[in-house]
């Protein structure tokens, strides 16, 4: 097994402490405007040409660059802005309110409505709205869900047999959830992985995310979770901030190695499992938490095609998505420091590859296998496991 | 069984043929006839030296013969010097019957095959020809009557004769009822006709009543003639060997040196050097040219491609100018401000072309902020409505960043607004696509010297933008200060919990920064306001002979 990543030293998220930066930052620029001088208002730049890849910690970490808003005539109403979403959120820690960034848009628009001072500020979309939501969470370094302002809770459907899920309430109060009672239900991770903690009731060997919701579900249905002492999640595309947080969650609280079963394509090693494994650009400040470093690639790997004599397509040129993957890793292999590290070398040989001979292999190619043998996949994914035959 | 080869006339073919030369629907055909009437008339009235004054009546009549089409009367009347009875079979029923043809002049029409097509689809929708009236000075009475193709000899037959009483001393009126569809606006209207023809004829009178609309009078807005530059002859460049020899035999007896220098500009003495260093035999430059066999003159033509000759004269080329398209644009509807540009005749594939530019923007158009421009297109001063994807005049606007002259434009897209954008190229050789003269070839040499002149023409509507886009800016930052400064003091005082005689020390704080951003602003727009105070006085020069001078300085400073 690889050496395991380092944690970094805790941040802080705590209400008191985001009112607190918050109220320095006003009264920074209060003290600034009383003696004639622009407020400066400073957000780390969250995108790849600030992204560095710390191999040590394992995620991207944000450099030394950021997004300076000065006070000037055209930058008063994004700052106007700031300041007046600054309170609502404010007062959401306080009371302990949450929401999602379409019902702070719409709470902006309806304060405008009702009072004629804000009327100038007015949002003409949401976009407008989540622009100065984001900016704020990137000026104080915190996570929008530290602002209390969620994302819907997308992918992460868990199962397990020996898993158990303590969840402290908002009101401080324990739920304790034990996902073999669930029956066929699977458990979904909410977007604030702080709140709970995790317990095994018997050593467990292995989590495995799976690409496809369907084919986890499948794998569950045909009995995989009561072979095997295993957690098992769909992360269902792109892993959403909740899915990040809850296997960086899984990998910190239980130390079970975690392996990723997923397409053999560009967009799922370039975007989907890239994303989970070391975070993103654009959540450059969250990636510690969002990101589980030590997760590894069990497949579809570029050797499986012919060990297993797999069924695989070449890449439609014409289809505008897939052209789009491929001159997006094509990019990825100059430009992005994940796939630059050498800690990183055998996936981006795996890209690489991918960009060369432009073939893709489902992740269900597997079933081709033995088709009359409703555990052939299961099979064969903990025969690679045991053999490490994995990136 | 062997088939029997027969031979079809000319008419024959293009009757056969006629979606190919501008009647493939409805619309075009009402838009074909109208265009090609009216070309006749422009181009007679200039030839005569007449000032211009066309009336025209358009409207739907009853329903047409074939399923969908309605039947269309159009009628153009012309102040022109009027066709001889003897010439009108030939021009409204005879197909490549044209004096125009490879004169190597500007003129409109060249092949003589629009108005007997317009005749054609007259007679094949309407089993009528073309009504026309006709006087010139010399005739006492006008005379009046209906003509049609004879399809299977391509000769116009004359019927109905008579000699009537005119109201006028010369010119033309031709009438023509037949199938098809009224479009009033879009790229295939009427009134875009209408519009386009105006704009680049400012010395044209045009009269035109649609249905029972009222007529609508368009005045001239220049008294001057138009002066057609005098034809020079071919250049050998921008010839094909077929063309180089069918004019070969028009020489016959004469021999290769005298055809080559007398039937073709810029070939002299020193050419035939360069020909003898090509390989090119001295004997044959004395023998006849009729003497010469094929082979021969293909050596000839190939030989001459390869000599360097001098560019073609660009005498032959004419251009609408600068002056004429300032005062004709205003002839769009009310502009808010526009700016045009004549670049000089200049040398494209081997070809003479001026290209043009006019861009204004109308207080009261159609377009809202999003809609595309509306583009003008014109060739030889006919606009082009059809078929614009492939043009060299569209590629061009569409590969020129128009947000740095202040306008808003998609990716790779025509700009946005309420812009018209006009465009003409002249040439005596333009190179078009298809037979129906919509599509100007796009090749390398006309898109870049047509970018040059759209360029030249938005540098200089940038300055009208730019002063408007300054006093929006300052507009706006004067209430940017008045709406968002207490918005953010209120806000800092309610989050810090800041005491009230702080807030007012911040307030004062504010407006003195902003302040000087607003100092700023009015400097800027103080700047903008010279630059297009400058550039209307060069606009309002326009009559002053010292003109063309300074804006050849103006237009290199620009490039």
């Amino acid at each position: 097994m690889a050496e395991k990543t380092v944690e970094k030293k805790k941040r802080l998220t705590s209400g008191s402490e985001i009112t607190n930066l918050a109220k320095q930052t006003c009264l920074g620029m209060l003290a600034d405007l009383e003696k004639a001088r622009r407020p400066v208002l400073e957000a780390t730049k969250c995108s790849l040409d600030n992204s560095f890849y710390n191999p040590k910690v394992g995620y991207l970490t944000p450099g030394d660059k950021k997004v300076r808003s000065e006070l000037n005539v055209s930058s008063v109403q994004k700052m106007s802005r700031s300041v007046f979403f600054m309170e609502i959120l404010l007062r959401n820690i306080e009371v302990g309110a949450v929401n999602t960034k379409r019902e702070l848009y719409y709470m902006a628009k309806g304060m405008c409505k009702k009072d004629a001072l804000y009327k100038p500020l007015d949002f003409e979309d949401q976009a407008e709205s989540d622009e100065i939501v984001d900016f704020i969470g990137e000026m104080l370094e915190v996570y929008r869900e530290d602002l209390n302002c969620y994302a819907n809770d997308r992918g992460g459907q868990t199962y397990s047999q020996y898993l158990i899920v303590e969840e402290t309430l908002p009101n401080g109060e324990k739920a304790t959830i034990d996902l073999s009672m669930l029956g066929t239900s699977p458990f979904q991770p909410k977007n604030r992985p702080q709140n709970l903690k995790l317990r095994a009731k018997k050593k467990i060997e292995f989590c495995m995310v799976v690409e496809s919701e369907g084919t986890a579900n499948t794998l569950v249905a045909n009995g995989f979770t009561k072979r095997y002492n295993n957690i098992v999640i769909g992360s269902g595309g792109v892993p959403s901030n909740a899915v990040r947080s809850w296997c960086k969650l899984i990998q910190k609280e239980l130390d079970v190695p975690m392996f990723f079963f997923g397409d053999l394509d560009a967009y799922t090693i370039q975007n989907i499992y890239r994303t989970l494994k070391a975070g993103s650009a654009a959540s450059l400040i969250r990636n510690s938490d969002y990101s589980a470093p030590d997760i590894h690639f069990l497949g579809v790997l570029p050797e499986d095609i012919k060990k297993y004599d797999l069924n695989d397509y070449p890449v439609k040129e014409k289809d505008v998505g897939e052209a789009r993957s491929l001159k997006k890793a094509a990019d990825a292999l100059k430009n992005d420091p994940f796939f630059a590290d050498k800690k990183n070398k055998k996936l981006a040989d795996i890209l690489r590859w991918l960009v060369k001979e432009k073939r893709r292999c489902e992740q269900q190619a597997y079933f081709s296998v033995d088709p009359r043998d409703p555990t052939m996949i299961e099979k064969i994914l903990v025969e690679k496991i045991r053999k490490g035959n994995y990136v | 069984m062997t088939s029997k080869i027969t031979s079809s006339s000319t008419a024959e073919y293009f009757s056969k043929n006629l979606q190919q030369v501008g009647f493939s629907s409805g619309t075009k055909a009402v838009l074909t006839t109208l265009k090609e009437a009216v070309d006749n008339s422009l181009d007679a009235c200039e030839d005569a030296e007449i000032l211009p004054e066309i009336h025209i009546e358009i409207e739907k009549v009853a329903a047409g013969s074939q399923k969908n089409m309605d039947q269309i009367r159009v009628k153009v009347v012309d102040n022109g010097p009027g066709l001889s009875a003897e010439d009108v079979p030939h021009v409204y029923g005879e197909y490549l019957a044209s004096s125009k043809f490879g004169r190597g002049r500007c003129s409109r029409g060249q092949q003589g095959i629009g108005i007997s097509a317009a005749t054609t689809w007259a007679q094949i929708t309407n089993a009528h020809g073309a009504r026309v009236i006709t006087k010139t000075a010399k005739m006492k009475q006008a005379f009046k009557c209906e003509i049609e193709v004879d399809i299977k000899k391509n000769v116009g037959i004359l019927k109905e004769k008579s000699n009537i009483n005119w109201d006028r001393d010369h010119g033309v009126s031709c009438e023509f009822i037949f199938d098809g569809r009224m479009q009033l606006n879009g790229d295939a209207g009427i009134l875009t006709y209408l519009q386009g023809t105006s704009l680049v004829n400012p010395h044209l009178k045009l009269v035109y009543k649609i249905n029972d609309e009222e007529p609508v009078t368009l005045e001239r807005v220049s008294d001057e003639l138009i002066q057609i530059p005098e034809p020079v002859a071919p250049h050998p460049h921008t010839m094909k060997l077929g063309e180089f020899l069918a004019h070969g035999t028009l020489f016959g007896k004469a021999t290769l040196a005298t055809f080559l220098k007398t039937g073709f500009s810029r070939v002299n003495e020193a050419t035939f050097t360069d020909l003898a260093k090509l390989g090119l035999k001295k004997a044959w430059l004395k023998e006849p040219v009729s003497s010469l066999s094929q082979t021969e003159m293909k050596a000839v033509f190939a030989a001459i491609q390869e000599a360097k000759l001098m560019a073609p004269s660009t005498r032959s080329v004419l251009s609408i100018g600068e002056d004429a398209l300032s005062k004709s644009i205003r002839r769009l509807g009310e502009v808010d401000f526009f700016s045009v540009l004549s670049r000089k005749p200049t040398i494209c594939d081997a070809k003479p072309v001026a290209v043009e530019v006019a861009i204004a923007r109308l207080k009261n158009s159609k377009n809202e902020a999003d809609d595309p421009v509306e583009v003008l297109r014109f060739a030889n001063r006919v606009p082009l409505q059809f078929d614009k994807g492939a043009c060299a005049i569209l590629k061009s606007i569409e590969s020129i960043n128009w947000k740095s002259y202040g306008l808003n434009q998609p990716k790779r897209s025509i700009p946005t607004g309420p812009y018209v954008i006009a465009v003409s190229v002249v040439s005596p050789f333009i190179k078009f696509k298809n037979a129906s003269k919509e599509t100007i070839d796009a090749s390398d040499e006309l898109v870049a010297e047509l970018r040059l002149a759209l360029m030249q023409a938005g540098q200089r509507l940038a300055r009208f933008v730019n002063k408007e886009k300054r006093e929006f800016d300052l507009e706006k930052k004067r209430s940017h200060i008045e709406q968002f400064g207490p918005i953010l003091i209120e806000g800092i005082g309610r989050i810090t919990g800041a005491p009230r005689s702080r807030l007012d020390k911040a307030s004062e704080g504010l407006l003195k920064i902003l302040g000087r951003d607003e100092a700023a602003a009015e400097d800027a727009l103080a700047h903008a306001t010279t630059k297009q105070k400058e550039m209307v006085k060069k606009l309002d020069q326009y009559d002053e002979d010292e003109f063309e001078k300074s804006e050849d300085d103006d237009s290199d400073a620009d490039a």
